[in-house]
């Protein structure tokens, strides 16, 4: 169903003199162009947004890449519903090109799949690129016919004139495009929410049947004639380097091809991964001790996060203010603060790092396969590491076994290695990472140490917010290019701190920009998965203190927002929050970017063992239009599942610049037996789609935290709420 | 030579009987649909079943299966049809779909020797298998209306 699509001079000569049909060539502001061969040879200029073989074959363009989050299927029936095409003749065409025609309008351009961002970057670009063409088809058959092109009207993929006659689609581009114009992009009509047949409706996902039959081919699936496998002993601490190798037992395992010096680690290339894995596990290899990173301690390095935090003086960076927050709560009748914590927290993904890359002999070019998040950094990753142009850069975007932020560098290191080692054998190597390479050489969620502070009116109103992030930037280090420009706003550290759905008067968030100790990477729900638990945990303590209903004392602060407040009073009623006698309910009010979530938290704690069960969660959700409405309640019901994982459970511990953790034995993620009944309500809104893939995790961790105080009378300010800090909480 | 019967077909590979059995499968076998997680028991992305029951290839090495009747995704059905797979389209379950095929051969192996399971039943057989995604509840579903239809 998928066809690869390359954007460079040959493959595109060649998509040439194979196409035969309309095809459309889509400017900044829409289709500028249009192009017909008709039955004839006559040449075209191809677009890469769609075309329309006369078979009646709908090729779209897919811009972004898939990691679970089903845009898949959800970016082509966008375009598909204002064409009116019948979604059974849509093929979709994954782009496998840094090609920034199709860029991430959300990231300037940039090919990135990341902050559920690509429905709402794409929407409007796709729903006009299909209208254009719409209307392009209904010119050709207005010509045919001899009718007014207003007379006639479309049902998918077919005109139909006003005696009933019909046209197929792939029958009107065989007709050719003589005398054909293309409406502006701007100007050209859109479908009434009212007349969609796509949008909104629930058609299954493309890949669904290929992922529950095994056919879905993942990077560390690919297969290519003549391949060699690979493994890597890397360095056990960032920074530090091979200084001696004695490979020679490591050699004489049968199949083993070569070992390979590579900045950091020691590639075993063999005929089997077999070979490999037990080869490598007869290297020995005396690295440097003079990295910086050997004085990385995950525990000092929070309680100089808590320091920073709690110093007054600290350097930072202003990321959110309105009004004067500190004359505020200086002035209020009654202030209150508090620290929350948060530590290093892992992707997790299932599929662990795995590239196959095949370098040409003359070292000049090289066919990649690998799952990413980022056509872009993924063929500038290959170009850097070859020395090599971008033409040079044969690329092929793989489906990802998850991702949530774990493939998003700039630089990436798998990718490196497959090329370093496939170079040094002439052959294609696939490169696989084990579940304890992906742990211990993981890019983490950044430890973070939170301050608030808030003053109170004498009747128990909020009066003031001061909310300070101490924590690394994470941009700074997965794209030091990227944080060059937006230097010192770093979204991906600090989204949520600046609670946007609530109106506070007197606000201010601060990013104190500590030093890094880890690796780092953005992570589901980025920011907002720390901030946000201690903003709602805040919130619900602000509450305590003010003698106020946790629910009334938030519903004060959207009077301007009755979205959100809707969502809020949703929660409240699916939950029985108002009937909650001595139920274990926590509630939170958070979200991801323009994404608002309202959840309740019901749980148990297990006394003795310091065990939390979340046997419930209720959310409502308020992300504008929604594309695809049964795949927004898997996205929303996972984000769920994420929090609850997060929360309860992840942690990334460091010694000496080493992690700690191995394997899923010792970073546990939530299994099957620890998942409550979830139900989701999701808000009709007319108004621009904002995005699915984040909105339900960063609300759960504050719900729970605010359930356990409803039920114990004590607070967790220290995520995850692992057992132990639980007893200790208790104990306290 | 390890001789077995591979998805109904009798086979014979020249592998160290001692390779892990998830690599001979994937490798040898050239059947990829069975996936490389963990390779310590616990993520269940690897599950196949030998001679009927819910294993983790990951620890087992091909020696182990001498002899013995091995199945994998691509052996459960030539085309989807396995009740299994029908409920896990039907219920839209899969997200990112790599721990899919493992889910699927631990539900299909659940319903054989249990084809009526309580709720609690499933959520105990299935919590063997990791989902990142946290498709649980639909698994859960899925599982439910297979066994309507077994």
């Amino acid at each position: 169903m998928t066809k690869a699509l390359d954007v460079h001079g040959i493959s595109r000569r060649g998509f040439v003199q194979m196409a035969s049909g309309l095809t459309f060539v889509l400017g900044v502001g829409g289709v500028t162009a249009v192009r017909a061969s008709a039955l004839n040879d006559a040449p075209l200029e191809v677009s890469h947004w769609l075309s329309i073989r006369p078979d009646g074959v709908i090729s779209i363009v897919f811009p972004a890449t898939e990691m679970g989050q089903g845009s898949y299927s959800t970016l082509p029936q966008i375009l598909a519903e204002e064409l009116d095409a019948n979604w059974d003749d849509v093929e979709i065409e994954q782009l496998n090109a840094d090609d920034r025609r199709f860029g991430n309008p959300l990231f300037g351009g940039v090919l990135y799949t990341a902050g559920s961002t690509a429905v709402q970057a794409f929407f409007e670009p796709m729903r006009r690129a299909g209208a254009q063409a719409r209307d392009v088809l209904l010119q050709v058959a207005a010509r045919e016919l001899g009718v007014a092109k207003e007379e006639l009207r479309t049902e998918p993929s077919v005109v139909i004139a006003p005696d009933g006659s019909r046209m197929s689609y792939g029958e009107l581009v065989a007709l050719g495009a003589d005398g054909v114009t293309v409406p502006d992009a701007e100007r050209v009509n859109l479908k009434d929410k009212s007349e969609f047949r796509i949008i909104g409706k629930d058609l299954p996902r493309r890949d669904v049947f290929a992922k529950s039959t095994g056919m879905a081919e993942y990077a560390i699936d690919v297969d290519l004639p003549n391949m060699a496998y690979a493994t890597v002993l890397r360095a056990p601490v960032e920074g530090e380097r091979p200084v001696s190798i004695n490979d020679a037992a490591a050699r004489a395992v049968p199949g083993v091809l070569d070992v390979v010096s590579l900045p950091d680690g020691v590639a075993i290339v063999a005929e089997s991964l077999w070979s490999a894995l037990g080869a490598r596990s007869e290297l020995e290899v005396e690295w440097s001790e003079d990295a910086p990173a050997r004085q990385f301690n995950s525990e000092d390095t929070l309680r100089q996060y808590a320091q920073a935090a709690d110093d007054p003086d600290a350097e930072h960076a202003v990321w959110a203010e309105k009004g004067d927050a500190r004359a505020a709560i200086a002035a209020a009748d009654r202030t209150y603060g508090q620290m929350y914590l948060s530590d290093y927290a892992y992707h997790a993904q299932i599929e662990p790092m795995a590239a196959v890359a095949s370098v040409d002999a003359d070292g000049q070019g090289a066919e990649v396969w690998a799952g990413t998040q980022t056509q872009s950094w993924t063929t500038r990753t290959v170009m850097d590491v070859l020395g090599i142009p971008e033409e040079n850069v044969r690329l092929n975007m793989m489906t990802m076994g998850g991702s949530f932020g774990r493939r998003t560098a700039f630089a990436q290191d798998y990718v490196r290695d497959a090329l370093l080692s496939s170079k040094a054998v002439g052959r294609p190597v696939k490169v696989i990472w084990t579940r304890e390479d992906d742990v211990k050489h993981g890019t983490f969620r950044p430890a973070a140490a939170q301050k608030l502070e808030a003053g109170l009116t004498a009747d128990g109103k909020l009066d003031g917010w001061h909310h300070k992030v101490a924590t690394p930037t994470v941009i700074g280090f997965f794209n030091p290019v990227r944080w060059a420009s937006v230097r010192p706003n770093d979204v991906i550290s600090m989204r949520g701190a600046e609670s946007k759905f609530y109106g506070i008067t007197d606000f201010r968030a601060d990013h104190i920009i500590t030093p890094r100790q880890a690796r780092l990477a953005p992570y589901r729900g980025i920011g907002a998965a720390y901030t946000s638990f201690a903003a709602e945990a805040f919130m619900d303590e602000l509450a305590e203190q003010a003698g106020r209903d946790p629910l009334d004392f938030r519903l004060d602060l959207v009077e301007d927002n009755p979205r959100g407040r809707h969502i809020l009073e949703k929660v409240a009623e699916m939950s029985g929050w108002r009937n909650r006698g001595d139920r274990a309910l926590g509630l939170s009010f958070a979200g991801y970017s323009s994404s608002m979530a309202a959840g309740v938290a019901e749980i148990e704690v297990d006394a003795d063992s310091g065990d939390i069960a979340v046997k419930h969660f209720w959310a409502a959700v308020d992300a504008g239009l929604i594309v695809s409405p049964d795949n927004t309640m898997n996205q929303i019901e996972g984000g769920i599942v994420f929090g609850i994982s997060m929360a309860l459970r992840e942690k990334i511990d460091i010694e000496n610049g080493e992690v700690l953790q191995n394997n899923y034995w010792d970073y546990e993620i939530a299994r099957a037996n620890q998942i409550p009944q979830i139900e989701i309500y999701v808000a009709d809104v007319d108004a621009p789609p904002v995005g699915i893939g984040e909105v339900g995790t960063p609300m759960v961790s504050a719900a729970i935290a605010n359930a356990f105080h409803a039920t114990t009378g004590r607070r967790l300010r220290h995520m995850p709420f692992t057992p132990d800090r639980v007893l200790g909480v208790m104990a306290s | 030579m390890t001789k077995f019967v591979l998805n109904g077909q009798p086979v014979e590979y020249a592998n160290s009987p001692d390779e892990m059995l998830l690599l001979v499968i994937r490798d040898t076998a050239d059947l990829k649909g069975t996936k490389y997680g963990c390779g310590a028991a616990m993520c269940g992305a690897c599950t196949v079943h030998v001679d009927g029951q819910a294993m983790f290839s990951c620890q087992m090495s091909l020696g182990d299966v001498e002899g013995a009747e091995v199945t994998t995704i691509e052996g459960l059905s030539d085309d989807g049809s396995h009740p299994v797979q029908k409920a896990w389209v039907a219920e839209q379950v899969p997200q990112c779909g790599y721990c899919q095929s493992g889910q699927i051969m631990r539900a299909a192996a659940l319903l054989s020797e249990n084809p009526d399971p309580s709720r609690e039943e499933i959520v105990d057989y299935m919590s063997a298998n990791l989902c990142r995604c946290g498709t649980y509840n639909r698994i859960f579903k899925a599982v439910e209306r297979a066994a309507k239809e077994v």
